[in-house]
């Protein structure tokens, strides 16, 4: 029976939310939460002898620390598989399994899966290392997700030959294959276009990378006479909430006069984002959203002018899709009024 | 279903005896209702509260099914629910709750 370590982050290690999101990894025996998903889904091929909780922020914020201590506490149970997640479309967890994953793979030679949601960050930045299970977007996907990373894992262990991402149900690695096809590729590539000009549905055989690059804007000319708007994703909203912007997965983002305000106080601001411990920007949002010294910078002649709206959304789980939506309609405002430039922070 | 309300039902499960509770559900969406009467029967689903790997096993029902309906006072009803059951989707959530309730709920 194969040996299992299992990876989860301090949520779903039952140890609380994101005030709990500081504290260091830990390691124990036996299966923690998702763990018993996962046990079920091995059977009898492999067992979870261990699983390290970590939190997201202690992770994330001490990368290098963090990878060392992780990998230190899995040697000693000597596993013959590692499983990191599901993370879902939680990025800072997506990062913290890809990370470990890709150094257990490298640094242990030992086999490892997680699982991710297509759009959490940590499955760009890894997928071309490790095998990532493709997931839905929050841990309603647990069970479809589970016994397709425990499969794969088992397979991985048994050195067998893994087959493309659909039928294994990875995301894609950018790996060409070699096999043998039923028709030549001229035929093969006229059917295809056939089918294309026709309009119905035809699967490419070697899908074009998508580069999002964008294209840096010429400078400001001149700093000192600029109009400079504040746009953020950390959800700084005024007390209350006016838009009940979601605290995560926001649908929408909101549009907030600040003509006259010198300083974002704590009884007129606040945070509406469910991903961060709000507690510091409730305190004082302008820790998120700097309208303090923005305001210095305007009385001193820096920049020429606040712009009198900032914008604000919850970056917490939004899907890119809607970021970019948003991104286009706030930039689109931003240019009608007149605006030189832009400040945005996140969290 | 969140964490914290996962165990205060564990809890109050552990005090009264599960035989003696009804989960009223108010989700406003098939799929949420869904989850939290799996929560509540078969366990957390997403492994990550106090009800992952418990099987409680209580009753668990939609404040709008037809099944729990007669055993409300009428003019209650009309007042706090009517207006929600003409905007829901009713019968998606009913078909999401129903069949979970007859397969892991243990004392209808």
């Amino acid at each position: 029976m194969f040996r299992v370590v299992h990876y989860i982050n301090q949520f779903f290690g039952q140890i609380g939310g994101e005030d709990k999101a500081g504290i260091g990894p830990q390691v124990k025996e036996g299966i923690v939460g998702p763990g018993m998903a996962l046990k079920q889904a091995l059977k009898d091929e492999a067992q979870i002898v261990a699983t390290v909780i970590c939190g997201d922020s202690y992770f994330n914020e001490n990368i290098e620390k963090a990878k060392a201590e992780i990998l230190d506490m899995i040697r000693k149970y000597s596993p013959d598989i590692f499983i990191a997640g599901p993370a879902f479309n939680a990025g800072r967890y997506g990062v913290a399994c890809g990370t470990i994953c890709k150094a257990v793979k490298e640094e242990l030679g030992i086999p490892a899966v997680t699982g991710m949601y297509i759009e959490n960050p940590g499955a760009d930045m890894f997928k071309k290392d490790i095998y990532i299970i493709s997931t839905r977007n929050s841990a309603v996907g647990m069970r479809d997700a589970v016994p397709k990373m425990a499969k794969l894992a088992v397979k991985l262990a048994k050195g067998y030959d893994i087959g493309s991402p659909s039928e294994e149900f990875y995301i894609e690695r950018g790996i060409r294959k070699n096999y043998f096809a039923q028709y030549r590729g001229s035929k093969r590539a006229v059917d295809m276009l056939v089918k294309k000009i026709r309009g119905e549905a035809f699967k490419t055989e070697y899908s074009m990378p998508t580069f999002d690059r964008v294209k840096p804007n010429p400078p400001v000319l001149d700093i000192s006479k600029a109009v400079v708007a504040l746009v953020t994703s950390g959800g700084i909203v005024p007390k209350g909430n006016p838009d009940r912007i979601e605290s995560s997965s926001a649908s929408k983002f909101g549009k907030y006069s600040i003509e006259g305000v010198l300083d974002l106080t704590e009884n007129e601001y606040q945070t509406a984002h469910g991903g961060y411990d709000p507690v510091y920007a409730n305190q004082d949002a302008d820790r998120v959203l700097p309208v303090d010294v923005m305001r210095e910078f305007e009385r001193e002649g820096v920049i020429g002018k606040l712009h009198n709206y900032y914008y604000a959304t919850v970056g917490n789980g939004t899907s890119v899709a809607n970021a970019k939506k948003y991104g286009a309609k706030i930039a689109a405002e931003l240019k009608n009024d007149g605006v030189d430039a832009v400040i945005l922070t996140s969290t | 279903m969140d964490l914290e309300i996962q165990q205060r039902v564990k809890d109050l499960a552990e005090k009264y005896g599960p035989e003696n509770i009804v989960v009223l559900l108010g989700g406003a969406e098939a799929e949420a209702a869904g989850l939290s009467a799996e929560t509540v029967t078969a366990g957390d689903p997403t492994y990550a509260g106090p009800l992952a790997g418990v099987s409680l096993g209580l009753r668990v029902y939609h404040v709008l099914e037809d099944d729990v309906k007669k055993e409300y006072d009428p003019k209650v009803y009309d007042e706090q629910c009517s207006m929600m059951e003409m905007v829901l989707d009713v019968d998606a959530i009913v078909k999401e709750v129903k069949p979970i309730r007859d397969q892991y709920c243990k004392y209808l």
